[in-house]
């Protein structure tokens, strides 16, 4: 069986590099190698011709509400800027941090880190305040390249951070382990790492900027703008966020879609500038094609590995590995699954790896912990890229994707580092548990 | 059905009709029309009530 | 591009082809029946929506099948397809419907417990849609069904479930898991109305014993087991030790951990005076490193990749070439259940539930499961229930 595994694994691998050779797009090369994956299984009656249309069209929904997530968010963001809010808030926390650098990074940090703990996706803080954030850093005298790095080591941190981490919640799901005892065991990694990268990325001034051309060089913002119309979108947001978490039972569930399309009214209202929200709309889902076209297809190529045995082969060959080469493949192996299968790979490689280093004597709690901290990273890894993509995105980086990913070297290493020594040390940490709760 | 379903709904029918436009404004990238059209799978089926 | 509008015809052509081509074959999966023939110990068939508020004309509602014996005893209520894609349950409960006779007490059986879940496949898993057990009478087709109930019937999901009453935090998926929203509540979201309907039914009929049915991954601690908390860890401990002995086939018992909320083997027992029990068989189908998730894999559990790790000491249960077929499973889930209503019997002789007419292990792995159904052609109309 793992001959004719191997062989449809080979033929998607092939087909993707044609369809790159070709210079098709990434999206467009995924879509074929799962599609020549799913003809190649045909042969071997895995799956059955029939099917193959209907798993790549089931597929396609496995992610259908983080689609209308990303489209939601943007769109709200879209209009917060389109209006101004960006502008008036980055100049105000300029005017207040410009010769506080040290607090000036850690306020930023945090900012960056706040959406993304509470909805555990590093993309909705990338979205929501990716690019004010950006904007702040580059008034820091930070390179848009350095300033799209900080923002993705910091907002795959923030998906990291507790309260929602959501591998860790689909690990905890698909391993019937309680979601508690977490805060410790991610918050206290989660910040080190932080203050870590906003240090080595962020410290050093690459250009001098005095305050007054540091405002000058931003566009104007509307006179009408004040504060309230710029928290008040924010504020039913994160209010709403937090009436289900304070009143869950008096709260309907809303749900981040929904949440966002409320903000993205608020925002519409209280503009001070009158904003087309219809085309702004069609534009941003235009930007935003790659990415949910993305995740659309992530969803078919994970059915059909899963439907040709694919997906089984590599969680197999992850998991026959002798322990401790495979503690320090880790570091390859997380981040690279997570990069072709984005979500799914937490499901794939995690529950099998967590069962088996449970019943070893590991601390589950701690090495899930650990293993979420090297997730966040796969995700600036291709094919998908998903944070990756979104960093440079927001923060309006042009250059090359690889001088990017470069320069993001050393957090990289040192949140590996510390994401592998939580797992093999995981008994001996199991007191972050036991404080939390 | 709820509301707040409903108004999943609607959303996901706003999405369609940006996804459309934007399929036939588009008139030079072969691969981005069918990127708009896979995306386009999920949002259909979910509005027609199959998946 | 030359022609965009011939390439736009093209690409919409083959869009509509995959959303029919695709589609149907969905939509017809989420409404197959499979004929449910009642057997002669089947006195009344109610619905769940009879017992809580906000389940009629949903998805959610199901069927309950009432088995009332004629003298009076005690109650036991049989649970499966709790996750809808561990089909070693829905073959019990539907074997028992079929062939069983209550002498003493009642059963009282929701085999399509998450009926949306049933009817919703799993996507991102590549899961066939249906399997067939093979009959006396030709084959019987039934639907593989998800763990989670359909996004059709409870949308949207929180961005992390928040168990009520107990506040623990949760995976936003478990807000559709049947295993995860008990106690349930009247006013929640709709998989918690099922949870508190059946609650209600326990507490009503002062149901005795509560049995979810369930299957587990081999390379899962928590396989080839009975969980059952503080109350009912006795019966179950002897209900594992006496299938042991007389049987011979391994069973072990786990404490239903406390920290862990929203489990039927936890909340039943805490919100009534029902002794809950959870069954889990091994179903190598549900672990990630096995090959091609395929019917056959789903029915007779054989794989390479899990015979691998067995022999490298990475399984929880015993696995050799023979796989973990359905046979071996259902046999095993119904001389459970036997065991532990006739271990409560004992303790409690005047609620004791006598039933006659259920296989035992040896015979179902003899019979095969497929014997124990009846042909729905050859059957009275009234005795037909499409579930
Ligand atoms: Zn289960």
């Amino acid at each position: 069986m793992s001959t004719q595994i191997g062989i449809i694994l080979g033929i998607m691998v092939l087909a993707y590099a044609v369809a790159k050779a070709m210079r098709l797009t990434v999206e467009i090369s995924m879509f074929l190698a799962a599609l020549a994956g799913g003809l190649t299984g045909v042969i071997f009656r895995t799956p059955p011709a029939g099917e193959l249309i209907r798993h790549l069209v089931e597929g396609s929904a496995t992610y259908l509400d983080v689609i209308l997530v990303f489209s939601t968010a943007t769109i709200f963001m879209a209009i917060v800027n389109e209006s101004g809010g960006v502008n008036y808030v980055v100049r105000a926390t300029i005017r207040a941090f410009h010769n506080k650098r040290l607090a000036a990074l850690i306020v930023l940090m945090i900012i960056v880190l706040i959406p993304g703990a509470l909805t555990g996706a590093g993309s909705i803080s990338l979205l929501v305040v990716g690019a004010p954030v950006a904007m702040a850093l580059k008034l820091l005298g930070i390179s848009p390249k350095r300033a799209a790095a900080i923002l993705f080591i910091i907002a795959g941190l923030s998906a990291a951070a507790p309260p929602v981490n959501i591998w860790a919640m689909i690990l905890c799901a698909g391993t019937a382990i309680p979601y508690v005892g977490f805060e410790l065991p991610l918050a206290v990694p989660v910040l080190i790492c932080g203050v870590f990268t906003m240090l080595v990325l962020g410290w050093k001034k690459e250009r001098s900027i005095n305050l007054a051309s540091a405002l000058q060089e931003m566009p104007e913002v509307p006179a009408r703008m004040t504060w309230w119309r710029v928290l008040l979108p924010f504020l039913v947001f994160f209010g709403s966020v937090a009436a289900y978490r304070i009143f869950p039972f008096q709260t309907p569930i809303l749900g981040l879609p929904l949440q966002f399309t409320l903000s993205a009214l608020v925002a519409w209202l209280v503009s001070p500038s009158k904003i087309k929200v219809l085309s702004l709309s069609r534009e941003t889902v235009k930007r935003l094609l790659p990415l949910i076209s993305t995740v659309v297809i992530v969803g078919m190529l994970q059915q059909i590995m899963t439907a040709t045995g694919v997906r089984g082969l590599l969680s197999y060959a992850v998991i026959s590995i002798p322990l401790v080469f495979l503690l320090i493949s880790l570091a390859i192996v997380i981040p690279v699954s997570e990069g072709v299968l984005t979500y799914g790979a937490a499901a794939v490689l995690g529950i099998p790896l967590i069962w088996y280093l449970d019943s070893i004597g590991f601390h589950a709690t701690v090495a899930i912990a650990g293993l979420t901290l090297l997730w966040p990273l796969g995700d600036g890894l291709p094919p998908t890229a998903l944070i990756g993509r979104l960093s440079v995105m927001v923060s309006d980086y042009k250059g090359s994707y690889w001088e990017f990913l470069r320069t993001t070297w050393l957090p990289w290493l040192f949140i590996t580092i510390v994401g592998i020594l939580m797992v093999v040390y995981s008994a001996k940490l199991s007191f972050l548990v036991r404080w939390s709760m | 059905m709820p509301i707040i379903m409903i108004l999943y709904y609607l959303i996901t029918a706003y999405l369609v009709v940006l996804l459309v436009w934007n399929f036939i404004r588009e008139k030079k990238k072969i691969e981005e029309l069918a990127q708009y059209l896979l995306v386009l799978i999920p949002l259909v089926l979910r509005i027609l009530r199959i998946k | 591009m030359k022609r965009p509008g011939l390439v736009k015809a093209v690409l919409i052509f083959l869009f509509l082809a995959f959303l029919i081509q695709g589609g149907l074959r969905l939509y017809r999966h989420r409404h197959f029946d499979v004929s449910v023939v009642a057997g002669p110990g089947v006195t009344r068939v109610s619905r769940l929506s009879d017992f809580g508020p906000g389940l009629k004309g949903t998805m959610a509602d199901t069927l309950v099948y009432f088995m009332e014996g004629g003298e009076p005893g005690g109650k036991a209520i049989l649970m499966s397809n709790t996750h809808a894609n561990e089909p070693e349950g829905l073959l019990t409960t539907l074997l028992m419907l079929e062939n069983a006779v209550v002498e003493k007490g009642s059963l009282i059986i929701i085999p399509q417990f998450n009926h949306s879940a049933s009817r919703n496949t799993r996507p991102g898993d590549g899961y066939p849609l249906y399997f067939e057990i093979p009959t006396d009478w030709g084959r019987k087709t039934f639907r593989l069904g998800n763990r989670d109930a359909s996004p059709l019937d409870q949308w949207p999901d929180p961005d992390a479930y928040i168990h009520y009453p107990d506040r623990q935090l949760l995976s936003y998926i478990d807000v559709r898991n049947t295993n995860r929203t008990w106690p349930g509540r009247p006013n929640g979201p709709l998989m918690e109305k099922v949870t508190f309907a059946a609650m209600e039914i326990m507490r009503r009929e002062k149901v005795d014993v509560a049995i979810d049915i369930h299957g587990a991954e081999t390379m899962f601690p928590v396989t080839n087991c009975i969980v059952a908390p503080d109350k009912s860890i006795r019966i179950a401990t002897l209900a594992s030790l006496t299938v042991k002995a007389r049987e011979g086939f391994d069973n072990h018992v786990e404490p239903s951990p406390t920290g862990f909320r929203g489990l039927s083997h936890r909340e039943i027992g805490d919100y009534s005076d029902t002794l809950p029990f959870l069954l889990e068989a091994p179903i190598p189908f549900l672990d990630q490193p096995t090959g091609p998730k395929t019917e056959k894999l789903l029915l007779d559990g054989k794989d390479p990749f899990l015979l691998s790790l067995a022999q490298k000491k990475k399984l929880f249960v015993p696995y050799d070439a023979s796989g973990w077929p359905i046979e071996k499973r259902v046999g095993q889930h119904c001389s459970i259940i036997l065991e532990i209503l006739r271990q409560y019997s004992k303790k409690n002789p005047d609620r004791s539930i006598l039933a006659r007419d259920i296989p035992r292990y040896a015979e179902v792995i003899q019979n095969g499961v497929g014997h124990y159904f009846h042909d729905p052609a050859g059957a009275e109309k009234d005795c037909l229930y499409p579930n």
